[in-house]
């Protein structure tokens, strides 16, 4: 079922899914557009090319609240926060993002351990996944061709998005999305030619370049084994290094996070906070040991963790190619340009 | 009900506490708002505390200090005086009214005149009224 | 007429490839290739194969200054310094992280750096706005004269003039969309505390989580810290992955400090730094 309707009359849409639970989509912002919940429909803008934070935090948060408790008090009197869980809709996510909801699905569900919050919220919610346009060319900084994801692959999402000059076509993927989409006014039936034109540009998508070419996991895992003790390498690769969490906490695939006991006075939170592996203090241990002092050692962790352990313990590689990290490096490191190195070391 | 300030007072050891020490002997009389802190130089007032001490809900920071040249340390207030003008500065800059933090020189021999500092003080932050800005609810 | 971009890149790599050759230095600091052209690494030369890798253009704006207390003390280092990142490296010797004997600074007087997240051009408003380089060894270039001398603290006049109310709106705005990221203390050349105050647990000054409590603690705390010490050279601003316009609040205490100690930092390197000195006649209306 392919449905349209037109950019102008985006707002309409908005409201429409407004009032099937909270709508987080794209606004813009001083700093680039970025995810958030919606309260003006008019406010949702796909004039963009890729949100400067990827939009994990709708699943899990920066700072969630698990336990609140008086200091001093028996822990009788502690009281579990019980998460926001509402029926959302997540409006305008790329495909190489749709991809990172299922390698985090692996961390928050997938191994035997549910993760509760994780969980709900993802079913709670509908994803409207959206195309890059494949007659322009990617950001510089995108490699998402590299790891076989495709500009406007559907795959992943509940309805898939498509931008046609003026036009937005929207595929239903799922029976999620079809249900959902079937209830929606303001959409028209697309025509023949629009079908035409969406399937184009999904197969389009699915030859589109980005810088770098196609990768296989498996030797990229092994040379990444081969080279960790290979200090040389990994201190050259990390000399410009500023060991910042910049890349890890834009990162749509970067799951770590630290639990923190937060008071004031006597009312403490015990909450969770994103953290970052490229931080001195992320392994520093009670004992004042800390095996990773160095910053070739913390961005070894790094990269290695998404393009070797990472591939060795649940099969896919842990990035999708969506250039947030280089964007966003104060000194433009590349990752997949160390990838590239150490495949010739 | 009517606003109480609440203001952190701190005061070094041998001059402004010693001379708070005196307003009491002398049973001068100043408002109960004031909760002083000791420190043994002005100079180790890290000016985080002062950040910390509004977000804790703090309405006005007196700090207390000897006068320059009478430092127990020589130069303790010296290098104090400079380092408090900046967390003034920038406490300013910040948004926070600058009438809330207040540096005074006061001997160990001014018992009057912490009295009188601490009056002013109050009610200079009783006109102010609550601080809202920094804390943290 | 400034030296061209094309011909510091080739002064830069024939005086490093000196430096190297003779031994005089262990390595040089400078710019090499990133992913594409308008975005160079930071680049560290060790050996003299190792200088054909260098580059120099507009958008080589990072501070290499940052990198210098990461090396062992007595570590002999060569340094490309433009004008900002020369008055870093002199606060550094100011306050003792490095020894003028162990550096060999090339300095780059240089017009028309480029921010490559904005394409616009890096002057005044966002840096302390000088051209040529406040120390160095030897000069990469021409200096440059003939080009607007602007104030550095003129982009402040809006936020002065708003009032108090206005003013903390606005930075709690700003500091609201910090995520914790730490890029603009990574990014400073005179953040170099190993722990910094913020991941302190006891005391704890501010917590780890990215709201309007911890955030307004670990900024202003931040600037404090660096009272006197800021060279402006905007690197902060420029890593935030947000675009919180941290220059500003670095300006006003440097501007600050200028006004109250007659010293403006990293521009001599027998001065000490402001807070970590004092006179006897310091007025105690800085107080007011």
């Amino acid at each position: 079922m392919l449905k349209k309707t037109t950019v102008q009359k985006l707002s309409d849409l908005a409201a429409g899914l407004m009032e099937k639970g909270a709508l987080i989509a794209p606004v813009r912002e001083e700093a680039g557009h970025n995810f958030r919940e919606i309260s003006d429909p008019a406010a949702v803008d796909l004039d963009f090319y890729n949100t400067l934070l990827s939009p994990k935090s709708v699943f899990f948060p920066h700072t969630e609240d698990f336990i609140r408790y008086k200091t001093g008090a028996s822990i009788a009197e502690a009281v579990c926060v019980e998460p926001d869980i509402r029926p959302t809709v997540l409006f305008g996510v790329r495909p190489c993002d749709v991809k990172s909801f299922e390698i985090m699905d692996i961390h928050f569900t997938g191994t035997g351990k549910v993760d509760p919050y994780w969980a709900k919220r993802r079913e709670a919610a509908t994803i409207f996944g959206y195309a890059f346009d494949p007659n322009t060319p990617a950001d510089p900084a995108d490699f998402y061709s590299t790891l076989g994801i495709g500009a406007a692959d559907p795959e992943g999402s509940d309805v898939f998005m498509i931008r046609k000059d003026q036009d937005l076509l929207l595929q239903a993927v799922s029976p999620k999305g079809e249900k959902l989409l079937s209830e929606l006014p303001s959409l028209s039936d697309a025509s023949a030619d629009d079908q035409k034109y969406f399937d184009g540009t999904v197969a389009a998508g699915r030859t589109f370049k980005t810088r770098f070419t196609c990768v296989e996991a498996e030797p990229i895992a092994k040379k990444f084994e081969d080279l960790f003790h290979n200090a040389a390498f990994w201190e050259k690769v990390s000399e410009a290094c500023l060991s910042c969490g910049a890349c890890t906490f834009v990162c749509p695939t970067c799951y770590c996070f630290d639990i923190c006991d937060e008071t004031l006075f006597s009312q403490g939170t015990r909450r969770r906070v994103w953290d970052s592996c490229m931080f001195t203090d992320f392994t520093l241990e009670a004992s004042g040991h800390n095996p990773r002092t160095k910053v070739y050692q913390r961005l070894r962790q790094k990269i290695s963790h998404k393009y070797s352990y990472h591939i060795r313990k649940y099969g896919p590689i842990s990035c999708v190619g969506c250039g947030r990290c280089t964007r966003n490096c104060p000194v433009n490191i590349d990752i997949f340009s160390i990838v590239n190195e150490a495949m010739k070391a | 009900m009517s606003f109480e300030p609440k203001i952190l007072g701190i005061a070094c050891n041998w001059c402004t506490y010693t001379g708070a020490d005196l307003a009491g002997t002398t049973r001068l009389q100043y408002p109960q708002n004031l909760r002083v802190v000791r420190v043994m130089c002005s100079s180790r007032i890290n000016p985080s505390f002062i950040f910390k001490a509004f977000q804790l809900g703090a309405d006005g920071v007196l700090v207390g200090g000897c006068h320059p040249g009478d430092c127990h340390y020589n130069t303790g207030n010296l290098y104090a005086r400079r380092r408090l003008a900046v967390t003034k500065k920038i406490l300013e800059f910040s948004g926070m009214e600058p009438g809330r933090f207040r540096v005074e020189w006061i001997s160990a021999s001014e018992g009057n005149k912490f009295a009188e500092v601490v009056r002013e003080f109050t009610e200079e932050i009783r006109n102010l009224g609550p601080q809202t800005k920094f804390k943290i609810s | 007429m400034a030296t061209s971009f094309k011909q510091i890149e080739e002064n830069l790599k024939t005086e490093a490839g000196k430096l190297l050759d003779a031994g005089k230095v262990s390595m040089v600091l400078a710019y090499g290739r990133g992913y594409d052209e308008k975005h160079p690494l930071p680049y560290v030369a060790r050996s003299l194969a190792d200088v054909d890798g260098m580059v120099f253009n507009e958008y080589c704006t990072a501070n290499l200054a940052r990198y210098l207390v990461r090396y062992p003390r007595g570590t002999k280092i060569g340094i490309a310094a433009k004008a900002a990142d020369s008055r870093a490296v002199i606060q550094l010797i100011q306050e003792d992280k490095v020894k003028r004997d162990d550096l060999v600074i090339l300095g780059i007087p240089v017009y028309g750096m480029k921010n490559a997240k904005t394409d616009e051009a890096i002057d005044a408003k966002t840096t302390c706005g000088l051209y040529n380089p406040v120390i160095y060894d030897v000069l990469l270039g021409e200096e440059v004269h003939g080009q607007p001398v602007l104030s550095p603290y003129e982009v402040l006049e809006k936020v002065e003039a708003m009032g108090q109310d206005e003013r903390f709106a606005f930075w709690k705005k700003e500091l609201d969309r910090c995520i914790r990221c730490y890029a603009c203390r990574k990014a400073c050349p005179m953040c170099y505390c190993d722990p910094c105050f913020i991941d302190q647990n006891k005391p704890k000054w501010g917590e780890k989580s990215p709201e309007t409590g911890g955030n307004l603690m670990y900024h202003l705390t931040r600037f404090h810290h660096l009272a006197g010490r800021c060279i402006d050279c905007g690197e902060c601003s420029r890593a935030c992955p947000v675009d919180i316009p941290l220059y500003l609040f670095h300006k006003k205490v440097a501007k600050e400090c200028e006004e109250m100690f007659g010293q403006a930092a990293g521009m001599s390197i027998d001065e000490k730094p402001a807070l970590i000195n004092f006179r006897v006649e310091d007025s105690d209306k800085i107080l007011e």
